[in-house]
């Protein structure tokens, strides 16, 4: 019997336990999307509140739980017991009752104020944050960038974020980087390093949610409303984010990434996504490539600065070539292989990043745009492909005047065209 | 016109002379076999079959479940594409919610609540048949979605206009059991013939109706079960000596009044939106999304109680029981228990966190979300205190409800994690939420509810199951259960977001979601194990004395199998758990001089609730039909409202019905003697 009643409580305590030995890896810890290796002063309040709930958890798990142990072991039946029942009315002890009300009600105040404190402070940009993060502050426009105005000098840098079913779409109103002005960035956020940001939150089909869980909890993308966080990042590097609301088909591929720089770095960094795309060689295969982009009508989607200016509707190409991932991030253009290597020895950790591998970008390229041409069967259902029920070459949903259903099939040939023409967009 | 209670008693129904209702046609009161069980008022049959479907759709969410676990177990798998698996998630928590938990929950409602207020039957047997049937054709609605999907993958729609017309080609659900607008409505202007586009395929169409007729069922039931313990109690039987369990089926049932308005009020909407070319949810035609998160929810956490509160329930009844004490602080659980309801409608945005509420109601929010631990904990407290000082006796449905308490603990206790909203920002939508709300559901619901099971199972059938397999299956359950569910906490708080169907390698995701697979697996085995040991045990089983147990409540004091009639004299109590101390020694429980020569008035069958409730099925398979383009699929609708006006116009006007039916005499009123209680294991 009594061993009976401790290989129960092992059944409790071996997942519990495993679950602590994991807990207690560093690696474990600080994994890219972990919430529990906080790099910026929003992800840092939500995990000492979500701390001082583990520790009240785990003391009332082990007071309440090791009672529950104790009853049930101390009052078991026993061979030989009295067998007259015990007969009394279960009216409890008042006393009891409400001596463990009481402090029920008192524990929980100890999580009520961090929480209503931390409700406030993750809220938006907290005013004391705004003399050293305002733009004037720590932007410094590139040489030959026009300043800023004045009344924009004195905000802290604002960035819209735009979500589509399946990828988002981040523009700096402030610092003239929008898709109406053709400088949008999909998927690829760019932040400076140890300054407030405030996030602005949209949607222009369903509900998706902002998500790096290194930097914020998340925020969701409502449409028809704007929501808004805030953001700090202090630690340079490469984060991992995702879309943590279900959009539908494809939202296990709706990631996104965010690369934090030193100020100095992110003017920089906008200075370039304002530059055109060079021109292509005359006679390559590039520019085959180029000329593909047109016919086969990706140019009624895609901006290519300099080159093509007529598509808003999907990711600017500009500076393809320069990101670390495609389609919605999912496809990673870096050399995997490297990529691990370098987490596991710099001091950096997951933040750490290779550069962008030209082969895995080509082969990603290729398979991206091929599949998603050719991967609907003859009756347009859809087969093996990078993202179902994405947008490219496929276009029956929107079905309205000016974008009539096209379904682009491409040879071998054509596509490695295609692909080497989008290499030269840096 | 006959008056059909003027005929003499007779000893069984078969003994009845054939009998036309006042429509002409012959009651089924003779029948046996199926005809007996489509057609049957008993609350106590009404139960069993809301426990076969139960079990049923128990097994069929598992084994979406385990589809769900296969595809998650390694990185970057391809098992199913992401429509499919987008259906599959959804299905098992429809499944789970609606077709599984509910049910369950509605079969101890059905066969205890009468037998322990000492009553013949529910206050509107009939209406009773037709919340059944109505769920039994709900669900069928809700899963022949499958069969389109497969029918559609199969490519046997491919020659048909309508099918080559469609936009969007998911048959199944695919939009989540919370269905959020707008993924699950509609976007941009309506058409000229009041179609506007879409997000989804039908398979949201079926949805929105199957939920729509099981709600009907729910209200139906709730409102028979709320008349049943206010007007049926026994003599004596006052609400403060009523057992725990009836109290929690009282409150389940208000709550289900209270709250499934809101959710049909809602699935109007969307329905209005997506066929009829309304924008309630429509963002680009004024119409906000977020209305829809706050009409669900509102219905949404009331139904974590409605499932919860059934169970806890049973736990109250087992623990005093095998404790040999009775139950600590009843007052307190009771008003607990109406606490929780009461707040549960005050909670619903914790669920909204992360939907940009603002501060001062998130922070509401929060506060009332940390509130409502604190009934929660009571109740935890008093169930101790029940153990505590008691002589606990181990079997098979005290293993499984103290198994409750700390499964339930567990997921109570991340509840309160997520109370508090800045936290609650890195866990929405994360594993950490799906580990949080198993440990409730399965660890605390599902554990309890096959305690229920096998604590009540030998009055059910009046046989005993094995305790050595059942004993197996809960320790599988518990083990799998934990393996599978408690690594998602982790998984969660390293990032990995509810809902998607896959993931890569290098997150660090991939060691602990192959752990959770094979804790599914075994979970899994367990469950069916459990069900298997049950079915076969009704059938095949030892049979039992009527009190194995040394129980408490009055269904004890009645043989095993419960004759048809409950109680041959009606009961008058003089205390609570009058049974204990009536068994005991202490006269604590007298009967009327009812019944006996003179016959207990029955109920007549009928197949007019079946019927009526028929009429769901055309309505059900017309609508979505409808929105698929098939032509004419209109007229289903309309044929589905007529046989539905139909059934509830003939069941008004057959007549009531009934007959006399002789019982054992006075003499032979059925007081149980207390059986050797089982030794402890």
């Amino acid at each position: 019997m009594f061993s009976r009643i401790i290989s129960r409580v092992g059944l409790f305590a071996v997942p519990l336990l495993a679950l602590v030995l994991a807990g207690c890896s560093k690696a474990a810890l600080t994994v890219r999307q972990s919430t529990l290796d906080p790099k910026g002063p929003v992800a840092q309040v939500q995990y000492d509140v979500f701390m001082d709930t583990v520790w009240l958890v785990l003391v009332l798990f082990f007071l309440v739980g090791g009672l529950l142990v104790y009853a049930v072991i101390r009052f078991r039946a026993r061979p030989g017991d009295d067998t007259t029942p015990i007969v009394e009315e279960g009216h409890g002890n008042p006393l009891v009752e409400v001596g463990l009300i009481t402090a029920s009600i008192g524990s929980l105040v100890f999580i009520a104020i961090p929480t209503l404190s931390a409700i406030w402070y993750t809220d938006d940009v907290p005013v004391e944050a705004v003399p050293k993060s305002k733009l004037a502050a720590w932007y410094a426009p590139a040489a030959g960038a026009p300043a800023l105005d004045n009344a924009v000098a004195e905000q802290v840098l604002e960035i819209d974020v735009i979500g589509k079913q399946w990828w988002f779409r981040f523009e700096y109103p402030q610092l003239g980087l929008t898709n109406d002005a053709k400088h949008s960035v999909p998927n690829e956020l760019v932040i400076p390093k140890g300054v407030a940001v405030r996030i602005n939150l949209r949607s222009e089909d369903v509900i998706h949610s902002f998500w790096i869980p290194k930097i914020a909890g998340k925020v969701d993308l409502m449409p028809g409303r704007k929501n808004h966080l805030w953001i700090q990042a202090d630690q340079v590097g490469h984060y991992y984010g995702q879309c943590a609301e279900f959009c539908g088909d494809s939202h296990a591929y709706m990631l996104f990434r965010c690369e934090v720089l030193e100020p100095a770095e992110f003017a920089k960094w906008v200075a370039a996504q304002k530059q055109d795309a060079a021109p292509v060689a005359a006679g390559s295969k590039a520019e085959q490539g180029k000329n593909l982009f047109a016919v086969k009508s990706c140019v009624m989607c895609h901006n290519v600065g300099g080159h093509f200016g007529a598509g808003a509707f999907g990711p600017d190409l500009t500076h393809l070539a320069s990101r670390k991932s495609l389609a919605g991030a999912w496809l990673d253009n870096r050399d995997l292989k490297a990529q691990r290597a370098l987490e596991q020895t710099s001091p950096l950790g997951t933040e750490s990043s290779v550069e962008v591998d030209r082969a895995t970008l080509k082969a990603n390229l290729i398979k991206w745009i091929g599949s998603s041409g050719v991967s609907h069967d003859a009756n347009g259902k859809p087969t093996k492909d990078v993202k179902p029920g994405n947008r490219m070459h496929y276009y029956k949903m929107f079905n309205v005047a000016g974008l009539r259903e096209t379904k682009q099939e491409f040879t071998a040939e054509e596509l490695d065209c295609l692909a080497e023409y989008l290499l030269t967009l840096k | 016109m006959s008056h059909d209670t003027h005929h003499a008693p007779v000893a069984s129904k078969l003994d009845l002379a054939p009998e036309r209702s006042d429509l002409g046609f012959y009651r089924p009161d003779r029948t046996t076999g199926l005809f007996d069980w489509l057609t049957t008022v008993d609350h106590k049959k009404i139960g069993v079959l809301y426990g076969a479907f139960a079990m049923l759709y128990f097994l069929i969410g598992g084994v979406e479940a385990l589809a769900i676990r296969t595809q998650l177990a390694r990185p970057d798998q391809t098992i199913v594409t992401a429509r499919m698996y987008n259906q599959l998630f959804t299905m098992h928590g429809t499944t789970m919610i609606f077709l599984g938990v509910m049910p369950l929950s509605a079969a101890f409602f059905n066969f205890l609540v009468p037998l322990q207020i000492g009553a013949r039957d529910v206050a509107f047997p009939r209406l009773n048949a037709f919340s059944l049937w109505a769920f039994v054709f709900g669900a069928f609605v809700l899963n022949a979605s499958w069969l389109f999907e497969f029918a559609h993958l199969a490519g046997w729609f491919d020659g048909f206009a309508w099918y080559q017309a469609l936009v969007y080609t998911d048959f199944a659900p695919a939009n989540g059991w919370f269905s959020y607008a707008p993924l699950s409505g509609t976007f941009g202007q309506a058409n000229a013939a009041l179609q506007s586009p879409r997000f989804t395929g039908v398979g949201t169409d079926f949805w929105i109706i199957g939920i729509q007729i099981l709600g009907i069922a729910s209200l139906a039931a709730s409102f028979n079960f709320i008349c049943t313990i206010i007007n049926m109690r026994a003599k004596g039987m006052t609400m403060m000596r009523l057992p725990v369990f009836t109290w929690m089926t009282l409150f389940t049932s208000f709550l289900i009044i209270l709250a499934f308005p809101a959710i049909t009020v809602a699935l109007i909407e969307l329905m209005f939106d997506r066929q009829f070319g309304a924008n309630f949810f429509n963002p680009s035609a004024g119409g906000q999304p977020v209305l829809w998160q706050h009409l669900f929810w509102i219905f949404g956490h009331p139904e974590v109680y409605i499932l919860v509160l059934p169970a806890m329930g049973i736990v109250s009844e087992i623990l005093p029981t095998f404790s040999g004490k009775a139950l600590f602080g009843y007052p307190i659980i009771v008003f607990s228990g109406a606490v929780i309801g009461f707040l549960g409608f005050a909670v619903w945005s914790h669920h909204m966190f992360t939907t940009g509420l603002g501060p001062v109601p998130t922070a509401a929010f929060a506060l009332l979300t940390m509130a409502i631990a604190v009934p929660t904990g009571v109740k935890i407290f008093n169930w101790m205190g029940t153990i505590w000082g008691g002589r606990v006796r181990f079997t098979p449905p005290m293993v499984l409800a103290l198994g409750f308490i700390w499964m339930f603990m567990c997921g109570g206790f991340s509840g309160v994690m997520h109370s508090s909203a800045p936290a609650d920002s890195q866990q929405q939508d994360s594993y950490f939420v799906i580990a949080h709300f198993h440990y409730v559901l399965l660890g605390g619901v599902l554990l309890g509810l096959m305690g229920g099971l096998y604590f009540w199972f030998p009055k059910i059938f009046g046989r005993m199951p094995n305790a050595t397999v059942a004993y197996v299956a809960s320790g599988l359950v518990i083990l799998g259960f934990n393996l599978a569910f408690g690594p998602m906490h982790y998984l969660g708080l390293a990032g990995q977001p509810r809902r998607t169907h896959t993931y890569h390698a290098g997150n660090g995701w991939e060691d602990w979601n192959l752990i959770a697979t094979i804790g599914a697996f075994i979970l899994g085995i367990g469950v069916f194990t459990a069900f298997a040991n049950l079915v076969w045990t009704a059938f095949k089983g030892k049979p039992c004395s009527s009190d194995p147990w040394d129980g408490r409540t009055l269904e004890w004091s009645l043989p095993s199998p419960v004759p048809e009639y409950n109680f041959a004299q009606s009961p008058v109590v003089a205390t609570r758990d009058a049974f204990t101390e009536h068994k005991h020694g202490a006269k604590r429980i007298s009967y009327e001089a009812d019944g006996g020569e003179a016959g207990i008035h029955m109920p007549s069958q009928s197949w007019m609730p079946m019927l009526a409730a028929a009429g769901f099925l055309f309505i059900g398979f017309g609508m979505p039909m409808m929105s698929m383009g098939v032509p004419h699929a209109g007229w289903l609708v309309i044929t589905g409202l007529l046989v539905l006006i139909a059934g509830i116009w003939l069941w008004a006007v057959e007549g009531p019905g009934g007959y006399m039916l002789k019982t054992p005499s006075v003499a032979s009123a059925p007081v149980a003697t207390p059986s050797v209680a089982p030794s402890a294991h």
